[in-house]
């Protein structure tokens, strides 16, 4: 089987196509591990936990946002059944492939390329610091714990499971033409800690996101949500963030 | 360093391949451990034991190295971490032949054993030829039933079915111990201070030995939330006390560095630095790993000598600046073998079986002897090592029986 990969390097990119000899069970980010020691040492891209933690290995496969590190190699020739995205710039037309034999292998769209599958990740961290992704609390007592109702945790683990890889950022049809659309990362996020019990953030946190970059310039493509490796709804999120602001 | 201090230190920025240098009052080392120096291990592929190689490298002690936990249940492939919990929550061990062979080993905590004995037993039954393939045994959770594993262990489901492509509902989990934790690392005191003025060390990366020999399920956090904060406050405490060391020490370090990159980047023509990495991995699984015995181990030592020598003429065939991974493989490889010699020459040298380190040939604790610390430093590019009491607190050793 062959691996087609996107490669740039000081403002020139092109397709690079590898051969490779898939075992049961390999992952997209072993192939590129593969590819880089034995064939070739040039090739760049993120990686640290190899088992869907830390989210570096984000990039676009078949035209699908995903980890590199959770996706197999068989699996993805055999075909699977991704859901249909809405579609956006990097997904519709651009470098095809020959999916019985090929995987395409470009970098997370939305955001700009450093090198190779490398993007620069700068503007996606930025959008999340300005939603102050910490816990306010009034409380400044750090003796004891900050209790909460169990009942309460499954609505909020829903958002805590955000391991920050921006899949749904690169699968945004907003993101990809408004630079100032908070994305649905972020947008989550806030919401994390407007559902947070413990947070005294208030009306404030749900403020801050009141306009066009926030809350209101979702089109409900609902990408974010079929790319999320970890089943956040960020879609969901905004969607309750808007009842409550009316 | 500077007049035995540590005045800062130099960094290379992955993403345009320039190096800089840090002049600083402290330095706090918090990079993780060195389980990636294992074939098999759970940890992320980053844990490369930078930390304590740069430390030791500097003339910072090391603390006991040796002390390396080997969880018994890690995905087949992968090695991600099958918890505990399920077996925590009634998952059988099956060897080849269909027999739970956790009665022959822990007959009254069968699969409950704690982590070192159990990978032992599993490391057993796959040596014995009773694994699968040679390489792995099966924890099977399929007498749970599905509600259960949806809702007690729907995170081990998921790894399993993302990584393995197997669902624990239906089929048995191929698993193998691999390295789970590094209890040794850079010598440091209660409060996070090394031997070293101005550098600091917590987390992984530190060995302030609270977990002793062998870590017990859950304590990592205390190493960062706890230990994390007091170095802080030990950095906060001492900081009036170092001065800045004059510049001229960062700048001869750029330069060190800088030409040592260089002479790494203008070989040509030598051996690829993953097929040095992947025999040093395989070399420590297989004599300094579970099973650690005096004729294996000199053989091991040998290797070890051997690939270190090759290392010098490792090539990397990759001169581009920004996102350069030949380089940092290369860099990673280097802070494997400077640790594999105080690892090695630890467990060699620790005749006993304590925690996490089983010797076969000397299978009991010997508190008269070796009721001590391994400290390791390196001297004209050898490992030395040098011995230290335990300071005890209210609880005496004792015999584990199971």
């Amino acid at each position: 089987m062959n691996i087609k990969v996107f490669r740039s390097f000081e403002g020139s990119s092109r397709y690079d196509v590898y051969e490779l000899d898939p075992h049961p069970g390999m992952t997209v980010l072993e192939a590129l591990f593969y590819i880089q020691d034995r064939l070739d040492p040039s090739l760049s891209f993120r990686y640290s936990c190899r088992g869907a933690v830390c989210g570096n290995c984000a990039m676009l496969i078949n035209k699908f946002p995903q980890l590199a590190c959770r996706t197999q190699v068989i699996e993805l020739l055999k075909g699977i059944a991704y859901p249909e995205l809405d579609p956006y710039h990097a997904i519709t037309g651009g470098e095809m492939w020959d999916p019985e034999n090929e995987i395409l292998v470009e970098p997370l769209p939305n955001l700009p390329i450093i090198k190779d599958l490398v993007v620069d990740m700068r503007e996606f961290f930025k959008m999340y610091e300005s939603i102050s992704p910490v816990l306010k609390s009034d409380d400044d007592a750090t003796e004891h714990e900050r209790l909460m109702d169990p009942s309460e945790v499954h609505e909020l683990e829903k958002y805590t499971n955000c391991i920050l890889c921006a899949t749904c950022f690169g699968a945004c049809p907003v993101s990809s033409k408004d630079p100032d659309f908070l994305g649905p990362a972020a947008l989550a996020k806030l919401f994390r800690f407007i559902s947070d019990p413990r947070d005294s953030g208030g009306s404030d946190r749900l403020e801050i996101a009141d306009d066009r970059k926030g809350w209101w310039g979702c089109k409900f493509h609902t990408n974010c949500k079929k790319v999320c490796p970890k089943g956040v709804p960020p879609n969901l999120a905004i969607g309750k963030a808007r009842r409550m602001l009316k | 360093m500077d007049k035995n201090r540590c005045a800062g230190f130099t960094a290379i920025d992955i993403s345009d391949g320039t190096l800089h240098g840090f002049s600083t009052r402290t330095v706090l080392l918090a990079t993780g451990g060195y389980g990636r120096l294992f074939a098999r291990s759970t940890n992320a592929l980053i844990n490369q034991g930078d930390g304590a190689a740069l430390a030791v490298k500097a003339g910072c002690p090391l603390k006991d190295l040796e002390f390396v936990q080997f969880h018994p249940t890690t995905l087949y492939g992968t090695n991600i971490l099958i918890t505990e919990g399920a077996r925590g929550e009634g998952g059988y061990l099956f060897n080849s032949q269909g027999e739970r062979f956790m009665k022959d080993y822990a007959p009254g905590a069968m699969e409950l054993a704690p982590r070192d004995i159990a990978a032992r037993a599993i490391q057993t039954e796959i040596n014995a030829g009773r694994g699968f393939e040679d390489e792995y045994v099966h924890l099977d959770l399929t007498h749970l039933g599905a509600d259960r594993i949806k809702k007690r262990l729907p995170g081990i489901r998921q790894i399993s079915i993302d990584f393995a492509g197997i669902d624990p509902i239906i089929q048995a989990i191929p698993v193998q111990p691999g390295q789970h934790y590094s209890m040794g690392g850079i010598d440091c005191d209660i409060n996070c201070r090394t031997p070293v003025p101005g550098l600091y060390t917590a987390g992984e990366a530190s060995c302030v030995s609270v977990h002793g020999a062998n870590r017990l399920g859950g304590n990592s956090l205390l190493e960062t939330v706890v230990f994390g904060k007091i170095a802080g406050r030990s950095m906060v405490e001492d900081i009036e006390e170092l001065d800045f060391a004059n510049d001229d020490v960062i700048m001869d370090s750029i330069q060190n560095e800088w030409n040592r990159i260089k002479n790494v980047m203008d070989r040509k023509n030598g051996e690829p630095v993953y097929k040095l990495r992947d025999e040093l991995k395989k070399v420590m699984f297989d004599h300094f790993g579970i099973f650690r015995e005096e004729k294996s181990m000199q053989k091991g030592i040998k290797e070890l000598q051997e690939l270190r020598s090759r290392f010098e003429n490792v090539s990397i065939e990759n001169i581009e600046k920004p996102f350069n991974y030949s380089l940092i493989h290369y860099l990673e490889l280097e802070f494997l073998i400077t640790l594999c010699f105080p690892v090695a020459l630890g467990a060699l040298e620790r005749k006993e079986s304590r925690g996490s380190h089983d010797r076969p040939d000397y299978p009991d604790r010997d508190d008269n002897k070796f009721l001590m610390h391994t400290i390791s430093r390196i001297e004209n590019n050898e490992t030395v090592l040098d011995y230290r009491p335990v300071t005890l607190g209210r609880f005496p050793v004792k015999e584990r029986v199971y």
